[in-house]
């Protein structure tokens, strides 16, 4: 009796879980199965390639366990019991033969994929390019805990928000002032690792207009959780009419005022800030500086008890 | 030459001050208390039954591997208890921290810890659950079971054994302290260049972790030496290598792999600490450092340690599946050398940690599809433990539940593994809550195989069995947990959740995040069900009391004693005829032939040494966690004169006479004969020709005790 309430109120609650989560994946918050990109679509292309296959002798190996779990249970006489089998020559070339063959299979594809969205050159995008693709590029930095996106074609800057045309190849190259983080667009590109002292790039291009989630994947200190932007793909117009919007920003950039912004900050209230005549070469400048030892050390007041600080920044903000 | 460290130091304390212990934390002051109350009374209790000559004796001096294994394994459970409480806070912040609505107390935004406190909470629960409780859990397992299973008295080294888990005992204390001394690190439990680096992390957090980290590594390796050199020098007669129970080939692949990788992570750290402690750049991001060669340092190690834990737990698996299949173990030669694949390609793999790093596509190729060779391997040791299974005799014992669950979860790790090793697959949930999701489907199977382990040999060790529903509630109780925690967080892993996030700021992944809070209490009612487990079946011990073979099924040579095992497991050295020893006795009657005349035995004595050794070697790990420089040099000087001390006395040992073995053994049989009602008998089926039961004694028919030939 009891045992089938229990069953009854499993199934219930299973199934309500289940509508729930099936509910919600209709509004897209899978995002990597809702790519929004070139580089997005090719990773979602090798999952499904990859989860088909091993999905198939996974499930088949499962069935057979159970299978043999049901039959040859002890005492229910299903199925011949052997006390001595424990060889067999062509089970042996089966079992070692099928992920053998699955391993190649996959290595294959691992292989073509690597190079097809290699961050340095992705081919999915470099081989369409047209010759006069026009590409857009974009100089990100990381700092403690912001992002700054230099457009060094536009001779501006923005801070935490990152504004892209469509139906264009992007070009990034990336650095860190202080410590290791990663670039993270869901929908759009994968994950990249930004590093102190030294240039890592990466590349995106899209179709699709719409806002999409960027995230710093990677712990960088304890303003991490917030360093997120977001990333809007518009139409070409409308790219050109915000760059002229933010060429007009009053706040200029240099690289003094660079290693300003760069002071360890936790973006609580998500600031967007636009900086128009960006002084060019900062990016590469940093990366000199960085590597020949500026550091941009962190108080202890914000590695220890953070409550004191948290404090602080919260009353700078009601200012 | 040392660096200029922030805040105070001065020469008698270091950086220890009244204002490195957090009592205005209102977390963690009144857990402070607790401890404390609850310490003085546990002392209390030593005191008021007058039990501390016999802990000093019977345990906290023992070289006795049987005792020294079951230490490792309590200090293993006792972790493992703390990194779940650290699993159950980090779930708690992430539901809690959830959007820019989420309210938050003890002064955080949002949730109840402080960005920096979360850091120190996720960092702890790694390094503790991998190297804190996993492998004390293993080797405490490899302790006990390996000397059995070759027929060995003791380890090799019985003094090391003691002193492995002593220093080990120490790592322990050195993080439990951190929680009430000073903080812990923040930079996840394998650390991030730059970020462990004294500009990034002022505070003692790191330097608790880098001698946390060293310690445990250091007994781990003496550990490994001991494990190699028994199952290499202390076989019993006639145990060839293809005789060798798959639990002990397992150890040795899995100790190969731990004596040869530890050293890289002892050497990284090391460069750490020279960092932090002179200054140097190795891993800055200036000054000609390179911090991405800490990273491939440390996986250059943490990935073989990923299968020094694994590659036990398949053997676990091993020996569980035959047992209760009541049949030997399908492809036994194919599985011995699976373990030594498995541990070859370990070396091979370390760079798919971090894909993302930006090497080039011929690098993260190479990385690619050696990882998925470790897919070829482990896919033979799902096949080979399904055959065993087939034309078995299947009972499903709690122990055959937990083996079952465990093949399960490494069908979805494997699954999940074969994606993440494929980098265009991997740029997308590298460091994602995905990756969480497999690598705990994947540490899981090692914990299903060693609550299984605990029930397989619980009797063999303890004399009684634990009991069966007890025992199945608290494995469908963790399965449940399992299953609510981890899918939600696969499914958060496609949503794009990365890691290590303090505040969740997507309230769209709130319904999974509950489902992960739900999974959390379920694991908390399972842990509820271990305790009740522990107490009815200590509750009916005389009950549940067990013979030579617990199972009945039993098939190695460690179910040839009598249970509980004697303190010199073997009264005579039994001799090996067959791959599945007690099977092939019981299939040819003569499971419980006993031996025909006793021989005296010679065996180590108890020390003291280990046990300050290994307080010594916490006191050098806190003094240099405080730069407390005299006191790091009276602790070092103190650990190796007391080295030279006891090197130069050596171990005699002692001898029991072959009287007081028969004596011993007259007593177990009767025992014996108590449990099952009848005296060890032969049992009449005809022995092949040649075959020995016992180093030089022919088999022979026993209805009476023997006599203890010319000893007397």
């Amino acid at each position: 009796m009891f045992k089938k309430q229990a069953k009854r109120l499993a199934l219930w609650g299973g199934g309500t879980l289940a509508a729930v989560w099936a509910g919600l994946a209709n509004a897209g918050i899978f995002w990597i199965f809702d790519p929004k990109g070139t580089m997005a679509d090719t990773n979602l292309h090798y999952m499904i390639i990859d989860v088909v296959i091993m999905g198939a002798i996974v499930g088949i190996t499962a069935l057979l366990v159970i299978w043999f779990m049901w039959k040859y249970s002890k005492g229910k006489n299903r199925g011949k019991y052997d006390a001595h089998w424990s060889h067999s020559n062509t089970l042996e070339v089966l079992v070692w033969g099928i992920p053998i063959i699955a391993v190649g299979f996959l290595a294959y594809f691992a292989v073509k994929g690597t190079f097809e969205i290699n961050p340095y050159n992705p081919t999915v995008i470099t081989k369409h390019m047209a010759p006069k693709g026009d590409p857009v590029h974009v100089d990100v930095i990381a700092t403690d805990w912001q992002w700054l996106f230099i457009y060094p074609q536009y001779h501006m800057a923005v801070a935490n928000e990152l504004v892209l045309p469509v139906h264009t190849p992007v070009f990034f190259r990336l650095t860190s002032t202080a410590v290791t983080s990663g670039f993270f667009i869901p929908q759009l590109v994968g994950m990249i690792d930004v590093m102190p002292g030294m240039r890592t790039k990466n590349a995106l291009e899209s179709d699709r207009i719409g806002v999409y989630q960027g995230i710093a994947s990677d712990y960088a200190g304890a303003g991490t959780s917030w360093m997120t932007f977001p990333t809007k793909m518009v139409s070409k117009e409308d790219f050109q009419n915000w760059v002229s919007k933010v060429q007009t920003s009053p706040k200029t950039m240099t690289y003094a005022s660079f290693n300003r912004f760069a002071e360890p900050y936790i973006n609580v209230n998500h600031r967007v800030v636009y900086f128009s005549n960006v002084e060019s070469g900062i990016f590469d400048h940093l990366m000199m500086e960085v590597m020949h030892g500026k550091t941009w050390p962190l108080p202890p007041a914000m590695t220890e008890n953070m409550v004191a600080y948290m404090q602080k920044q919260a009353a700078e903000h009601r200012d | 030459m040392l660096v200029q460290v922030p805040g105070g130091w001065n020469p008698l304390l270091g950086r220890l001050a009244i204002d490195q212990i957090p009592y205005t934390n209102p977390i963690l002051a009144p857990l402070f208390v607790a401890v404390v109350i609850g310490g003085i009374i546990l002392l209390g209790l030593i005191t008021y039954y007058q039990k501390w000559g016999y802990l000093w004796k019977e345990w906290l001096t023992t070289v006795d591997h049987k005792k020294l294994g079951v230490m490792y394994i309590i200090l293993g459970l006792v972790m493992l208890f703390r990194g779940f409480i650290d699993g159950l806070m980090i779930r708690t912040q992430q539901v809690w921290a959830n959007g820019p609505q989420s309210s938050g107390v003890f002064g955080a935004v949002h949730g109840y810890l402080t960005p920096f406190h979360f850091g120190q909470v996720y960092s702890a629960h790694g390094l503790i659950m991998i190297l804190l409780a996993a492998t004390p859990l293993l080797v405490g397992f490899m302790n006990i079971i390996v000397p059995l299973q070759v027929g060995a008295r003791d380890m090799a080294y019985p003094y090391l054994n003691a002193l492995g888990l002593w220093i080990t005992a120490a790592a322990v204390a050195l993080i439990m302290i951190s929680l009430f001394v000073g903080d812990f690190a923040h930079n996840g439990w394998f650390g991030y260049a730059p970020i462990f680096e004294l500009q990034y992390s002022p505070g003692v957090g790191v330097d608790y972790w880098i001698w946390t980290l060293e310690l445990t590594a250091l007994g781990t390796t003496l550990g490994g030496i001991n494990l190699i050199a028994t199952i290499v020098k202390m076989r019993a007669p006639g145990m060839t290598w293809f005789r060798l129970p798959i639990f002990t080939w397992a150890s040795l692949s899995a100790n190969i792999i731990a004596l040869t990788s530890f050293p890289a992570l002892q050497v990284a750290l090391f460069l750490v600490a020279c960092d932090r402690y002179f200054g140097s750049h190795f891993f800055t991001a200036g000054f000609g450092g390179n911090l991405m060669l800490y990273t491939n340092l440390f996986w250059l190690w943490g990935h073989p340690e990923v299968y020094f834990v694994i590659l036990p737990a398949f053997g676990m698996m091993s020996e569980i599946f035959p047992a209760f299949s009541e049949k030997p173990l399908f492809g036994y030669i194919t599985m011995v050398a699976a373990s030594f694949a498995i541990a070859g390609v370990s070396w091979l793999v370390w760079l798919h940690h971090f894909f993302t790093m930006g090497a080039g596509p011929e690098v993260n190729s190479f990385f690619s599809v050696a990882t998925m060779l470790v897919g070829i391997p482990t896919g033979v040791k799902v096949f080979n433990w399904a055959f065993t299974m087939y034309r078995g005799r299947i009972t499903y014992t709690a122990a055959m539940l937990w083996a079952i669950g465990a093949l399960f979860l490494l069908l979805v790790g494997g699954l999940t593994g074969m994606m993440l090793a494929i980098p265009a697959i991997n740029y997308m949930v590298h460091n994602s809550v995905f990756v969480i999701a497999h690598f705990h489907s994947m540490l899981l199977v090692i914990v299903y195989a060693i609550f299984g382990s605990v029930l397989f040999w619980f009797p063999k060790v303890f004399g009684f069995k634990l009991d069966e529903f007890w025992a199945k509630t608290m494995f469908w109780l963790f399965s449940a947990g399992t299953v609510l925690v981890f899918v939600p967080m696969y499914m958060l892993g496609f949503m794009g959740q990365t890691r290590r996030l303090d505040y969740v700021f997507n309230t769209a992944w709130h319904p999974y995040l509950v489902t992960e809070e739900i999974g959390i209490a379920v694991y908390c009612l399972s842990v509820a069900a271990f305790f009740v487990l522990l107490y009815v079946s200590i509750r009916d011990r005389v009950k549940n009391r067990v013979g030579q073979d617990a199972w009945g099924t039993s098939r190695s040579l460690e179910w040839l004693t009598h249970s509980p095992v004697p303190f010199y497991n073997f009264a005579v050295t039994p001799h090996v005829n067959a791959r599945d020893e007690l099977a092939w006795r019981r299939h040819n009657g003569i499971n419980e032939a006993q031996p025909t005349q006793y021989v005296d035995i010679h065996m180590p004595n108890n020390t003291g040494v280990a046990i300050y050794i290994g307080a010594l070697t916490f006191v050098l790990g806190f003094a240099l966690t405080w730069r407390v420089w005299w006191l790091c040099l009276l602790s070092l000087v103190a650990i190796i004169v007391l080295m030279i001390v006891r090197s130069w006395r050596g171990d005699p040992g002692y001898i029991i006479t072959a009287a007081e073995l028969e004596k011993m053994e007259r007593e177990a049989m009767q025992r014996q004969q108590q449990v099952e009602g009848h005296l060890p008998h032969h049992g009449g089926h005809a022995v092949p020709s040649g075959a020995m039961a016992y180093e030089g004694q022919k088999v022979s028919p026993l209805g009476t005790p023997p006599s203890s030939g010319d000893h007397h």
